[in-house]
């Protein structure tokens, strides 16, 4: 009896052994198929995006701390203490130094105002520099700066002042012999105004004194820059906060470019998105897809009891065909996740010019562990259900078991998702909007569903027998018809969500900063300047953009009481800052001059009113990107003493339409009415202003001009004639910076697209398993439906209207959903205006009935097209 | 000698939506190894509940079933497989074999859960035994009726089991093809020895086994013996 006993319990072996023969066997039917390849979808998405992501933020990463040439920097317009640094390089962060001052230049033949940058040995921390031996030769690397004696020079200065390489310079009072031209740099657009005021000469730091142009009272630009450890780095930020009280923070290059940062702070949001949908998607699929392979399995699972198998051992059996497909799914989804990505890389090759550095494992890992939660949270639950199955079966066909019923594999399939959710959004904002999406869907689709059924079946008493058969179908499967619907809606919903994401944010993108967007930025400029200027482009077939009076304006009172100021309650913010503003400062940390002046002397405790001075313009014509959300722009006979304020700016200084401003000009006080109220595009590169004037306001107030140029490649030559011109003009060179977003903004958009791309497969899957789920019911009763009597054509007019019925419903939800979440989703977390989406509201009802229907149409047409009888006898075998 | 397959009072009543529905009552049954018993009755008289019984498949409501001299009533459904497992084995009306797996590998299936590890060769034997030996590798779908019924009987015998049930078992194939599949049953019943529990609700059939049982509503209303020999030229005729 024991021996027996012994022989009798299969060993792990044998069950793994029966376990991959009905895989491999099994593999003839198609559920396993669409099974596996639902697993390795999951696997290849999310090994694929990340693998993309992972490699593409390095390379990002790595590309914007060269813009900064360091991974942090700290700037003042005075200098912060020498020992700092030293601090610095004794917390093991590798340290350099800038000064950066605008300068004339002069050689035997002329001069030159230029943006003189002096660096220490150790620049740059993070990038390259590009140099090469004559003007507009090629370029090799050299990071170890100009010697002691030596400039190097921009292309452009050489012409400008008549000299060649080889050649003397003079700085101030130091004589320099110009040894490189400078063709790059990494941090060529930092510093504001005095990096960019002309081309660069660079000198070494130690030649500083040697000028004598730095004297007290000067414009000069002092940076500290610091590479290493991001926990050093973040150490060493906090003890710069505490020495200097605040007045100092290092930055990082998210500081520096909001453009930039924007984009890919929703090229990521974006991805996240993205790969979650994928994954939610595919999950659904597996479910699905492993419910009908248990369906079919109970049987196989009776007959092994009958045999003498435990149920222990049926769950070791059906664990191992899990297992085993899991390690198939994972090993061939890294697979092509690293050919999606490599497709990708290749086809982005233009775009990303930088070289990728390699990628990390992570990425396989994060397949792996989506592939095993995918798993055990979808398709565990139906299939360890087998165990319960009766052995009973065999004798008892009709007895159903009830395993599959129980809420156990929703609560795990829910678990799954959250877990996955969570995981992928690593944000609660994201995860609460999508799980409060799926839950409102899943509670407005059992409300209109109920409701559709009563009105559907009463409309089929009318409507010819096939509406009838299609709605009695319906509700005969009403249960399964709501998860039909569930399912494809939440298929659609996504798709929309992601189509609807991806149009608005390419298009935003596109309209932020187009193909023409002027990169030169010209300032400085006189009243008596303007009419020559204008005609110096005309003769040079430059196209002139308009000309901006602008001056410097401090807001003191607002209805006669001091004026709040509008980044007061959260220090740590710097406000937005308008380009002009950026360009204009060269210690971007105050974002525009800060001065402090007593307002209301009675009070002399008081600590005195902060003024912020703000760069403000007058004009009759309302800027383009600019739109009046309150009030009305003035028309052509404006009345002076109006004023055009930016609406969050408005909103922060507790401002309203008809408010008494006064403002400090120049010494004197303005008056001024608000009459409207405007949004601005701060990411366009363009100028904007806070506060708009109505013509004959500020007029006599001694303003300056701005204007903007698009100069592309050689046409930059002509800077040198228009500043020999115009000499007290100052011209800001953002080329550079506006080429770097747009090339940033193309990669994110491809990888935008792909996303795209694979969330559909996914999406395309799941439609499919959904369909078949019903196909071996469908079979049977359309078997029987015929062998009643009913034609074929009568049938497949009824599976027609019950699909497309359907998916008609699925489609209304999903387009409720959609809107629903890009509503939270746009305002929230991608910080864009949400519009309600119009053609949606009939393209996704007309999408879901189509698709729906012609999937359901072209899966279940073999059904119609089987004898009755073959399918009674196969069905009943 | 004690019995192989021993009833005491089993009865079997399931609830359904109009009340308790008593399928079984009071059946005391008890078979000797060897014995060859034949179940009959008309189509819902509680044979394949009967059967189910006897062979641990499902539990009774009440009475003590004992099978190879074990009480199944005090058993868990684990053990309960473990037993079927080791004694016995079964042959269906709807064949019931794994539509994925080849023929052979059907009937090697009960040898492998026994960790043997010539389970091809007994199986190929097998086969052989019931003249399938040129369609091991053949798909359920691809053979008929009464080659699937075969190839069910030989995964019957490949356990080795003491004892076979058998529901049915010509129920799907014609009269023809259902003789030649009893033919088989019973000769290698024979060779084997085995202990043969047959339900049908063919009379003649039942004629072919030494003992007969009669159920009627539930009940045993007749068990009675067969003189074997006299009845086995009738199946020539059937
Ligand atoms: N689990 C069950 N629930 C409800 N009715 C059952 C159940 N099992 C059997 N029956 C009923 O008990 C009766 C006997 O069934 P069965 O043993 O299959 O009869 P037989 O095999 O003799 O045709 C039938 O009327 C059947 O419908
Ligand atoms: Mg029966």
């Amino acid at each position: 009896m024991s021996e027996s006993a012994q022989t009798v319990s299969a060993s792990a072996t044998t069950l793994m052994r029966v376990a991959l023969r009905l895989l491999w066997r099994d593999w003839r039917g198609g559920e396993l198929r669409l099974l596996l390849l639902a697993m390795v979808m999951a696997v290849t998405s999310v090994s694929g995006i990340a693998l993309f992501t992972d490699r593409l933020e390095r390379a990002l990463v790595q590309e914007s701390a060269t813009m900064l040439a360091a991974d942090r920097v700290l700037s003042g317009r005075q200098q912060p203490p020498r020992e700092w640094l030293q601090e610095a390089a004794q917390r093991g962060l590798a340290t350099a130094e800038v000064q950066a001052f605008a300068s004339m230049v002069f050689s035997d033949q002329g001069n030159l105002l230029v943006a003189a940058k002096a660096v220490s040995e150790a620049y740059p921390l993070r990038g390259e520099l590009r140099v090469s031996d004559q003007p507009f030769g090629a370029a090799y690397t050299d990071n170890d700066g100009p010697a002691r004696g030596e400039v190097w020079v921009e292309s452009r200065v050489l012409p400008g002042l008549g000299i060649d390489v080889g050649d003397t310079l003079y700085v101030g009072d130091g004589e320099f012999v110009v040894s490189r031209v400078l063709v790059q740099e990494p941090d060529r657009q930092q510093g504001g105004m005095m990096d960019n005021a002309g081309p660069r000469v660079l000198m070494h730091l130690d030649d500083v004194p040697v000028t004598n142009i730095i004297q007290p009272g000067s414009r000069v630009s002092y940076r500290y820059l610091f590479a290493g450890e991001l926990a050093a780095l973040d150490v060493y930020a906090d003890w710069v906060r505490e020495q200097s009280d605040g007045d100092f923070r290092l930055r990082d290059v998210r500081d520096e470019s909001q453009e930039v940062s924007e984009a890919l702070a929703r090229g990521e949001s974006f991805l996240l998105l993205g790969s979650l949908f994928a994954v939610l998607l595919a999950g659904i699929a597996i479910a699905l897809t492993a419910r009908r392979y248990s369906e079919r399995h109970f049987d196989y699972a009776a007959i092994m009891k009958t045999l003498g198998c435990t149920s222990n051992q049926i769950s070791a059996i059906y664990f191992g065909i899990l297992l085993s497909l899991l390690i198939i799914a994972v090993v061939v989804g890294s697979l092509l996740g690293w050919l999606v990505h490599e497709g990708i890389l290749i086809l982005l090759q233009t775009v990303i010019p930088i070289a990728l550095p390699a990628a990390s494992l992570t990425p396989f890992w994060l397949g792996a562990l989506t592939a095993f939660i995918c798993l055990f949270a979808f398709a565990m639950p139906p299939l360890l259900a087998l165990k319960h199955t009766s052995p009973l079966r065999v004798l008892r066909k009709d007895l159903v078991d009830a395993p599959l019923s129980t809420a156990l594999p929703y609560v795990f399939g829910i678990a799954g998702a959250l877990v996955l959710i969570v995981w992928y959004s690593q944000d609660l904002l994201i995860s609460v909007i999508l799980v409060g999406a799926v839950a409102g869907v899943a509670l407005l689709l059992s409300a209109m569903s109920y409701l559709l059924l009563r009105t559907g079946s009463a409309a089929g008493m009318r409507a010819g027998s096939a509406w009838m058969l299609a709605m009695s179908a319906v509700r005969r499967r009403r249960r399964q018809s709501v998860l039909q619907v569930l399912v494809f809606s939440l298929t659609i919903m996504s798709l929309l969500i992601l189509a609807l994401l991806r149009t608005d944010l390419i298009n935003d993108w596109q309209a932020q900063l187009p193909e023409d967007t002027p990169n030169h930025f010209m300032m400085n400029i006189s009243d008596s300047q303007v009419a020559g200027m204008q005609t110096f482009l005309q003769e040079n077939e430059v196209d002139a953009n308009p000309f901006y009076p602008m001056v410097s304006a401090g807001l003191l009172t607002v209805n006669g009481a001091p004026a709040p100021h509008p980044w007061d309650d959260d220090d740590d913010e710097q406000g937005r800052s308008t380009m002009t503003e950026r360009s204009g400062d060269n210690d971007r940390d105050a974002d525009a001059d800060r001065q402090d002046t007593e307002a209301g002397g009675a009070d002399a405790t008081d600590r005195p009113q902060r003024v912020e001075n703000r760069q403000v313009t007058w004009t009759a014509q309302l800027p383009p990107d600019n739109e009046v959300v309150a009030g009305s722009w003035w028309a052509e006979q404006s009345i002076p003493g109006r004023v055009s304020v930016e609406r969050d700016y408005a909103e922060r200084i507790d401002v309203n339409l008809g408010d008494e401003l006064v403002f400090r000009v120049n010494e004197q006080e303005v008056t001024a009415i608000v009459d409207n109220m405007r949004t601005v595009r701060w990411d366009n590169m363009q100028p904007n202003f806070f506060f708009i004037f109505s013509p004959g306001t500020l007029d006599h107030l001694g303003a300056t001009y701005l204007s903007t140029l698009l100069l592309e490649g050689q046409e930059k030559l002509l800077l040198n004639d228009l500043l020999r011109q115009f000499p007290t003009i100052v011209v800001l060179e953002v080329d550079a910076l506006i080429e770097q977003i747009q090339s940033i903004i193309a990669q994110v958009s491809s990888a935008i697209e792909l996303i795209a791309g694979l969330v559909l497969i996914a999406g395309a899957l799941v439609l499919l398993s959904c369909v078949n789920a019903t196909l071996d019911e469908r079979f049977r009763e359309n078997a029987i439906l015929r062998t009643l009597g009913a034609g074929r054509k009568l049938i497949m007019t009824s599976l027609l209207i019950e699909f497309a019925f359907i998916g008609l419903l699925a489609g209304v939800i999903a387009t409720v959903g959609a809107e629903l979440s890009l509503y939270y989703l746009q305002s929230e977390v991608f910080q864009q205006e949400f519009a309600l989406h119009y053609w949606v509201w009939i393209a996704g009802p007309l999408a879901g009935t189509v698709i729906i229907a012609g999937l359901g149409f072209a899966a279940t047409r073999k059904v119609v097209n089987s004898s009755p009888l073959a399918v009674l006898r196969q069905l009943s075998a | 000698m004690t019995a192989m397959i021993e009833a005491r009072h089993l009865s079997k009543q399931v609830a359904t939506s109009e009340g308790q529905l008593v399928i079984l009552k009071d059946i005391s049954l008890s078979i000797d190894a060897a014995e060859a018993v034949a179940i009959v009755g008309v189509s819902g008289s509680g044979k394949s509940t009967l059967l189910g019984l006897m062979a641990g498949l499902d539990s009774a409501s009440g009475g003590d079933m004992l099978l190879d001299g074990q009480n199944l009533s005090t058993m868990d459904e684990e053990e309960r497989a473990q037993l079927r497992g080791r004694s016995v084995g079964f042959v269906f009306q709807s064949f019931q074999l794994l539509p994925s797996l080849t023929a052979l590998e059907n009937v090697m299936l009960p040898i492998e859960l026994k960790n043997d590890r010539d389970a091809r060769q007994k199986a190929a034997n097998l086969l052989q035994r019931v003249g399938l030996e040129s369609r091991l590798q053949h798909y359920p779908n691809q053979l008929s009726g009464g080659e699937q019924q075969r190839v069910a009987i030989a995964r019957a015998f490949a356990s080795q089991a003491k004892i076979l049930f058998a529901d049915e078992p010509t129920g799907n194939l014609d009269a023809a093809t259902g003789a030649r599949v009893i033919d088989l049953l019973f000769s290698l019943n024979a060779e084997f020895g085995t202990t043969l529990v047959l339900v049908t609700h063919d009379d003649r059939l039942a004629q072919r086994c030494g003992r007969m049982v009669r159920l009627v509503a539930g009940e045993i209303t007749e068990d009675v013996s067969v003189d074997v020999a006299a009845n086995v030229g009738d199946a020539a005729h059937v």
